[in-house]
């Protein structure tokens, strides 16, 4: 089989193995080279032709050129460019020495009738699982000649025992067919076992891309319940601040601290009452943010959700909280931005959050800008406002509970901290995102990625993953 | 005997107005709303005891000003009470890598009138 169509780092692989093979191969030769010399020693003592002692010198010949192998070896393996192309290259002129070698064998130890015949068969094998069953049918081929030529052309006067011309092609005609099974049944079974070991290999590469992409999920999903943890330390301080004022401002109250009728009563009375109004807003938005995340919507889907409409409805309602502020808010919508899927009342929450927030940390004589407009597949919702904005350092958490900027607390003692959190929900419900950007003391620009066909069609928690918020500085 | 005087740093204005209400049975009361007006108004006139909250602009803003005193030779002998909403585990967790509490009492919002009285008398002597 040959590794058409395949990746570099396979052809790696690969090239390693082969020099693997190649080591073990050398190690063999060794061992081929002792029993040859064995055999030379031994042949004639019992009785085998004398000229068959004359097989040392190919023993020889083979143990010197495998100490040239020995030690090329080491170099390739320590240049590590184990290219495998020529690594096999390397491997076929090794095969073809060894049969050089073996034909040479044969020649000396009575040609059709020497007890070395069987070997070709060996490196047949050999030759396959390392090579191509093309390439070694050739080499067989080769071999097949070479030994014809030697058995059939008369060179007698080598050992070679006086055996009828009959015999001798009878002995060509059984190498033949050995030489060209072997090559084709080592194929069928090593070809089976190197497009499993591409398989397997493909495999362990998809498993390795899909476990550093899992571990760098977590790494992600570590970074935010870490920073989800600290905030909801901070959400203890925005839930039991407000608490302990009303707590103290009553003790003061009923322990007498404080005559009931006076103005300062009266303004202990009102504080508690505002702080537990704060408190509300945030236990009301904390089930808000529950009920999103649980994917029990407010209202159904409803189809044909017109962005520019609720865009509107939104501004008309808090008109009269920017005159109040001294803040201009202008507004653009393209009319065409409908949204084939949507949830009308909680799209009206992110509109309505956005835009009051940009009214809200704005400074009076500032402008705020909503447009609605088409973007490709997307329709946008954009609040720009002039300002305090967010410092730089803040950005990537502005989306996560409880976060808020201490410029933002600085700015207004109002906000629950969730806001963002729950237009991000939001935002994501609807297969969307949100994108936030800022310059510090210049303004913030938040942007609703909403796509026109793409409304939820499964479990928001199925495809969280997929979808990302991008919160990035200018 | 002129009263003694007591700086109360709180951003939270009703939190202080209540405070304060308990504080003057006793005490001549002055109040800052953040770390920099409390620094400013120590370094106009040192109060004989400080109560400060911990998270105001900053999450350790308290700590700041706390450390700020005891880093002053004029200011390192006026005890500090924190009065803060958060627990001391957390604030503990916040300072890692810092050994120096400097504060002589901690307390945990809400805190009764009477307890907050107590420890101000004791530390006061």
């Amino acid at each position: 089989m040959r590794l058409t169509g395949t990746s570099g780092e396979l052809h790696q692989v690969f090239a390693a193995e082969l020099l693997d093979r190649i080591a073990w191969f050398v190690r063999l030769r060794w061992a081929a080279g002792a029993a040859l010399l064995a055999f030379a020693a031994a042949a004639p003592r019992v009785g085998m032709p004398l000229e068959w002692g004359r097989v040392w010198l190919v023993a020889v010949v083979v143990l010197a050129y495998n100490a040239i192998l020995h030690a090329l070896l080491a170099t390739w393996r320590r240049s590590d460019q184990a290219d495998y192309r020529w690594l096999a290259r390397c491997t076929l002129i090794q095969i073809l020495i060894d049969l050089a070698a073996l034909v040479l064998l044969v020649h000396l130890t009575g040609g059709a009738a020497s007890p070395f015949l069987p070997f070709f068969t060996f490196h047949m094998v050999i030759g396959t699982i390392m090579l191509s069953a093309r390439t070694m049918s050739a080499v067989a081929g080769a071999v097949w000649l070479a030994c014809a030529a030697l058995f059939l052309g008369g060179a007698g006067p080598l050992g070679h025992l006086p055996i009828p011309l009959e015999m001798r092609a009878a002995v060509l005609g059984a190498l033949a067919c050995a030489l060209g099974f072997t090559v084709y049944l080592t194929d069928t079974v090593a070809s089976r076992l190197k497009e499993r070991g591409v398989r397997l290999f493909r495999l362990a590469e998809e498993l390795r891309a899909k476990t550093a992409e899992l571990e760098k999920l977590l790494a992600e999903m570590h970074a935010i319940e870490a920073r989800k943890s600290h905030f909801m330390l901070l959400s203890a301080h925005q839930l039991r601040s407000p608490l302990a004022t009303v707590k103290t401002s009553l003790d003061v109250l009923l322990q007498g601290y404080v005559d009931p009728a006076s103005p300062r009563a009266a303004g202990l009375i009102l504080g508690a009452s505002e702080r537990v109004e704060g408190l509300l807003r945030i236990v009301g938005d904390l089930l808000e943010l529950a009920k999103l995340r649980e994917a029990a919507q407010r209202a159904p889907w409803t189809s044909g959700v017109n962005l520019a409409q609720l865009a509107v409805d939104v501004a008309d309602a808090l008109t009269p909280v920017a005159e109040a502020r001294q803040i201009t808010l202008e507004s653009s919508y393209d009319a065409d931005v409908v949204l084939a899927r949507g949830v009308p009342p909680d799209l009206e929450y992110a509109i309505e959050n956005l835009v009051h927030n940009a009214l809200k940390y704005s400074r009076p004589g500032g402008a705020v800008h909503v447009q609605v407009r088409r973007s490709g597949e997307f329709g946008v919702l954009e609040v720009r406002d002039q300002g305090i904005g967010i410092p730089p350092e803040f950005l990537a958490d502005l989306f996560v509970e409880f976060a808020r900027a201490p410029n933002a607390r600085r700015h207004t003692a109002e906000g629950t901290g969730l806001g963002l959190a729950i237009v991000k929900e939001v935002a994501e419900a609807h297969g969307g995102r949100v994108e936030a950007e800022s310059r510090l003391d210049e303004g913030s620009t938040f942007r609703l990625l909403l796509p026109l066909h793409g409304g939820r069609t499964q479990d928001p928690r199925v495809t969280k993953s997929e979808r990302r918020v991008t919160a990035f500085s200018e | 005997m002129a009263k003694k005087s007591v700086l109360l740093v709180d951003d939270d204005a009703v939190f202080v107005d209540a405070v304060s209400a308990v504080l003057e049975t006793r005490y001549e009361v002055r109040t800052a709303a953040n770390g920099r007006e409390a620094l400013a108004a120590i370094a106009a006139a040192p109060p004989d005891i400080v109560v400060l909250d911990v998270m105001m602009d900053h999450l350790s803003e308290g700590f700041d000003v706390a450390r700020a005193l005891r880093s002053s030779e004029a200011s390192r002998a006026i005890p500090i009470v924190m009065l803060t909403g958060v627990d001391e585990v957390f604030n503990i967790r916040m300072e890692i890598g810092e050994s120096w509490f400097p504060y002589d009492r901690y307390l945990q919002k809400p805190v009764a009138p009477e307890t907050l009285l107590a420890t101000l008398g004791e530390l006061l002597g």
